[in-house]
């Protein structure tokens, strides 16, 4: 008999469906891994058996014989504080900010009816997980912690108990690209040593591949298929399964043909960014010192680093739509002026593409006056009608139906909305782009398509990319040559094939290992 | 969404009925009828009865109403236009600016405000304009924390951004971007300062310092029927009752506009 | 937590002197003085009394005079009640405002987080709709209407309760002033730890502990409470000043001898020290306010002990 027996669940909030007969089963010491596209369906089905979402369960749900489904709050209750443990994705939010580390592991300690924890013991299930300083964080409260920590010391407090199911919800898909790896790794240990089942949640086909033992597929709440990982993965039976599997860039794909390169375009040199703290203390954050980078005619590249490297500031002083305390820019050996006194000329050579594509629309403007936008500025030449043909040829280009120009942005999806912010930053006709995380915003398969435009139209209008990114893989997909940040300098710089296959420096080792 | 509907509606009855009802009545709020003082409620010729002297109370409630409105809108106003734009400019502009402009609101906040209404009413006589210039000039400061929240908020969305990139000069950036965007919650915040300006008026005219006879108000319609509350009991519960009415409902109709642009 | 407490000190002291010479500037300001009225003074006597509370100075030298005693806790001769000094009048009155204003904040925080954390734990069922329902009902609820209505219900009508007056020592005189001024507040502290429990309650750290199988009620108390009273402790600055001023009103309606009714006879009557020290000192008592608030912050969430 298997651990844990889900058997023809479903879930539902109100009248909507989330979960539609799932069946699936996780025996003592496997790891299982749900994965599916955003709104499929994946943490409600892991959730809802335990009373942790407004979902309402039907069906079958057993662990280690219990049935979970209909069982009273006490039951279930007193089932999370002994039989199962649970880690979840925001690690930054996941801690009650107002107790101390030490006092958050006492209480999971002890709700299985276990004896107060002495502080050697406490400081020992820190050391497990591989915090730093164990001793010290005891007595700190979650925000001294950084992301990484905080998602140790929460795993700690879910296996404090040892329980016999440890269910992770999307662990790592709020870490660092280097981070993700180890925490995974860890996961798996911990597992083994314990004998512990673990039940884990993903996004992430790749990362899901290495650790799981087998993996159930969700679409729109209902199995699309299931089986052991390596046969999923290898060779998907659906074609959701296909979709997904190839809408997850690998960095062991080959390497597509890229445009050819053209003309040294622009050359920034030792720029350098700094932020003034808030308050009256006169002290500056330096985001960016000393950096440098150059980028061809048709040429992209990929800036990539972890969150907080300084990446984003970088592109934005380049391109100069952020603040930038010194350093030169040229465009085609001219230098670029500065931020306020960027004329129409010059606004029209790079145009931005960001992360977040609702925030990225004005969200009383219409999708025709949002596109027309950098065209009344920038293309005073143009007339009324002469804007309105320019937005229709644009939607088309970027494969939205013409009658999208009457929608307000809260009516297009996000990756419409990308759509539509690509083709506002299209319509001057720029020639470089600056993306900056363009596609992380977006569900995989989404992603994957925005991608394949993006591709398209670097074919076609022989656009140079400056495109930021943590994800190596998706850099491989676009870029001729790499830069890693870190801590506000570019410490690597090579062609993309080089940096991939022989990194030289250590961060860039880490993050290509954990790619 | 409903809730606030039918709030509103119910202000604006109110607002209707105080601005044209009155000279339709046979009394006006200041004559005195000699034949009938202190006339009970639903006698012939005063649906209201009258108060102590004789004046017709429906007459009298009726104006009251249209008096402490018309401060209390025009006092809002007056805190909607400089809240806004101390506001907007803090939040734009940004950095030492800004600092030294919500300094200056945090000390203000400190004031015990309706002591310094008090002291410009005593100091500039009791003079209506100056009543919701007063009240309008203490009660901009939460419109101004909260536009220039909104503005630095939206300064760092990413269509700001974009509409750099798109060649747009900051004046278009501000009118045509921001402001558009900060309009609904500042509403939200026009109709919450109403009831608070309400409240302000009444109680400044409460203790006599107020709207000044033979003008009158509920703050004032009030205070006469406290004074008289133990012979005639409804000489105090229908202005308090309209009063109450019109701040239930313009608190529900503004809270349920600010949780709906909020979230 | 040390050195925001000093800061806030620091920028109290412009706060309190901004507040004096704006106030003082105004007093100033107006036309007519403390001595016109009752009969014509010949203009020997007038400069006799000008000079006397050194009204002949020029406005600068007066501030000066004036913050100089102040620093010495000397708020200066009372120009109308001329046998007291303003000091006199103030530990007087402040004493029986103190008690009023201090037993209605008491009440309404008591009332008011009772109720919303009612409020909250039966979110969306019919108590939840009716708490809330009545609390937008008492924070619309003007002191200067419910005060004189409750004296007609409970003291003329059903004779419970006296009607006004202070007697120390005497409670039954308090009930009445300190429940009508306090439910405004508490209606206002019921909506603010309503949202504040609500928010908290679907926060991340939430699940957490719940995922732990804590039992409900250790959720919220251990877990949730603490987030969800932020908004409550904010609140404490604007609480506290509309509970002075509120305490004006109260004062008048049941005729208790606090210093909000020499504030308004003052007023009323020009008598610009006692004006001036009333203004100071309750600028002083609402500054200490949002500096408790500040403390209590810091107990709520560590994060704002850093800053």
């Amino acid at each position: 008999m298997s651990l844990y027996v889900v058997e023809e669940l479903s879930a539902r909030i109100g009248d909507t469906v989330i979960v539609d007969t799932v069946s699936f089963a996780v025996e003592a010491g496997q790891c299982v891994a749900l994965v599916g596209a955003s709104g499929s369906g994946k943490s409600q089905t892991c959730l809802a058996p335990f009373g942790l979402s407004p979902a309402v369960p039907s069906g079958s749900t057993q662990l280690d014989g219990v049935e979970l489904v209909g069982a009273d709050a006490a039951t279930l209750r007193a089932i999370r504080g002994r039989d199962v443990g649970f880690v979840f994705q925001h690690p930054l939010t996941a801690l009650t900010p107002h107790l101390t580390i030490g006092a958050q592991l006492t209480e999971s300690w002890t709700r299985s009816g276990a004896p107060t924890p002495s502080r050697a013991d406490m400081v020992a299930a820190l050391d497990r997980v591989a915090l730093d300083a164990p001793e010290d964080r005891l007595d700190q409260f979650p925000h001294r912690l950084s992301g990484g920590q905080r998602q140790r010391a929460l795993i700690a407090m879910a296996i404090a108990h040892r329980p016999k199911l440890l269910i992770a919800d999307e662990p790592t898909s709020a870490l660092d690209a280097s981070l993700r790896a180890e925490i995974m790794a860890l996961l798996d240990e911990l597992r083994r040593e314990h004998d512990m089942a673990l039940l884990l949640v993903s996004h992430d086909l790749a990362a899901v591949a290495s650790h799981a033992d087998s993996v159930v597929m969700l679409r729109d709440g209902r199995v699309e298929e299931s089986g052991p990982a390596a046969d999923i993965l290898a060779a998907p039976r659906s074609d959701y399964g296909r979709a997904l599997v190839a809408a997850t860039p690998k960095l062991a794909d080959s390497a597509p043909a890229l445009p050819e390169t053209g003309a040294p375009l622009l050359h920034a040199e030792n720029v350098s960014v700094s932020f003034r703290r808030p308050g009256w203390r006169r002290d500056r954050l330096q985001a960016v010192s000393g950096a440098s980078l150059a980028l061809a005619e048709g040429e992209a590249l990929a800036l990539v680093g972890g969150s907080g490297s300084g990446k984003s500031t970088l592109a934005r002083a380049i391109a100069r739509l952020g603040p930038l305390d010194t350093g030169t820019v040229r465009w085609r050996s001219e230098p670029l002026p500065e931020r306020k006194r960027m004329t129409t000329h010059h606004r029209r050579l790079i145009q931005p593409v960001f992360q977040d594509p609702v925030a990225s629309l004005d969200p009383q403007w219409r999708v025709s006056d949002i596109i027309a936008e950098p065209l009344k500025h920038l293309r005073p030449d143009l007339a009324e009608w002469g804007r309105a043909g320019a937005v229709k040829q644009l939607l088309q280009e970027v494969d939205l139906p013409a009658d999208f120009a009457d929608r307000f942005p809260r009516e297009l999806s996000g990756g419409q909305a990308q759509r539509v912010a690509i083709a506002r930053a299209l319509a001057v006709e720029p020639e470089m782009l600056l993306l900056d995380e363009a596609t992380s915003a977006l569900d995989v398969l989404v992603a994957g398509r925005v991608l394949d435009l993006l591709e398209k139209l670097q074919h076609e209008r022989d656009l140079a990319l400056l495109f930021i990114t943590h994800d190596l893989a998706v850099a491989k997909r676009l870029c001729h040559r790499i830069a890693v940040m870190d801590a506000g300098q570019i410490i690597e710089e090579g062609p993309t094939e080089q940096i991939i296959t022989a990194p030289a420096h250590p961060i860039t080792q880490k993050l290509v290992a954990a790619s | 969404m409903t809730a606030s509907r039918i709030s509103l509606g119910i202000v604006a009855i109110i607002a209707l009925a105080a601005l044209f009802v009155p000279p339709f009545l046979p009394w006006t709020h200041s004559a005195i009828d000699w034949d009938a003082v202190r006339a009970p409620l639903f006698s012939t010729g005063h649906l209201f009865g009258t108060d102590s002297v004789g004046r017709d109370l429906l007459a009298r409630t009726l104006v009251g109403t249209r008096v402490t409105l018309a401060v209390a809108l025009a006092a809002a106003l007056v805190a909607l236009v400089i809240g806004t734009a101390w506001g907007a400019i803090a939040g734009w502009i940004g950095g030492r600016t800004d600092e030294i402009m919500m300094r200056i609101v945090d000390g203000l906040y400190a004031l015990p405000f309706m002591f310094v209404v008090i002291l410009l009413m005593v100091v500039f006589g009791r003079n209506i304009v100056l009543v919701f210039i007063g009240i309008g000039a203490v009660e901009w400061l939460t419109m101004a924390r909260v536009v220039r929240g909104q503005v630095i908020a939206l300064k760092e969305r990413p269509f700001v951004t974009a509409a750099e990139a798109a060649g747009a000069p900051a004046n278009r950036i501000l009118t045509g971007h921001i402001l558009p965007n900060v309009a609904g919650v500042a509403l939200a915040y026009l109709l919450l300062t109403v009831p608070q300006v309400v409240m302000v008026e009444s109680f400044l005219s409460f203790l006599g310092l107020g709207v000044q006879e033979p003008l009158t108000s509920l703050g004032i319609l009030v205070k006469e029927g406290a004074d008289d509350m133990d012979i005639q009991p409804h000489a105090l519960l229908i202005p308090g009752g309209v009063l109450v009415l019109i701040i239930v409902c313009l608190t529900i109709a503004g809270e349920r506009l600010r949780d709906r642009l909020s979230q | 937590m040390g050195a925001l407490l000093f800061r806030r000190l620091l920028t109290a002291i412009p706060t309190l002197l901004g507040v004096v010479i704006l106030s003082f500037v105004l007093m100033r300001l107006a036309p007519g003085g403390p001595f016109d009225g009752e009969r014509a003074l010949d203009d020997d006597t007038r400069a006799a009394l000008d000079a006397a509370y050194g009204l002949d100075l020029p406005l600068g030298e007066q501030i000066a005079l004036y913050v100089g005693r102040l620093i010495r806790g000397d708020f200066g001769p009372s120009l109308v009640y001329r046998d007291f000094t303003v000091s006199e009048l103030i530990a007087q009155g402040l004493p029986v405002s103190l008690t009023i204003g201090g037993l209605a904040l008491l009440l309404a925080c008591a009332l008011g987080m009772g109720g919303g954390l009612g409020a909250a734990v039966r979110a969306g069922r019919w108590q939840d709709e009716a708490i809330m329902g009545l609390a937008t009902l008492l924070t619309a609820l003007p002191v200067f209407v419910t005060g004189p209505l409750f004296v007609l219900i409970f003291a003329l009508g059903l004779g419970w309760l006296p009607v006004s007056g202070w007697e120390p020592g005497s409670p039954s005189h308090l009930v009445l002033p300190v429940v009508a001024l306090s439910l405004p507040f508490a209606g206002a502290i019921a909506k603010l730890t309503r949202a504040g429990l609500a928010k908290a309650l679907n926060e991340d750290h939430v699940r957490t502990a719940r995922a732990r199988g804590l039992a409900e009620r250790q959720v919220i108390a251990r877990h949730a409470l603490r987030p969800a009273l932020v908004p409550v402790a904010s609140y404490l600055g604007p609480a506290a000043a509309g509970l002075l001023t509120g305490a004006v009103i109260i004062e008048t309606v049941f005729a208790l001898p606090g210093l909000g009714r020499y504030f308004v006879q003052g007023a009323l009557n020009r008598d610009y020290p006692l004006v001036l020290g009333v203004v100071t000192l309750y600028a002083g008592l609402i500054i200490l306010f949002n500096l408790v608030a500040d403390l209590i912050y810091g107990w709520l969430d560590p994060r704002m002990r850093a800053e």
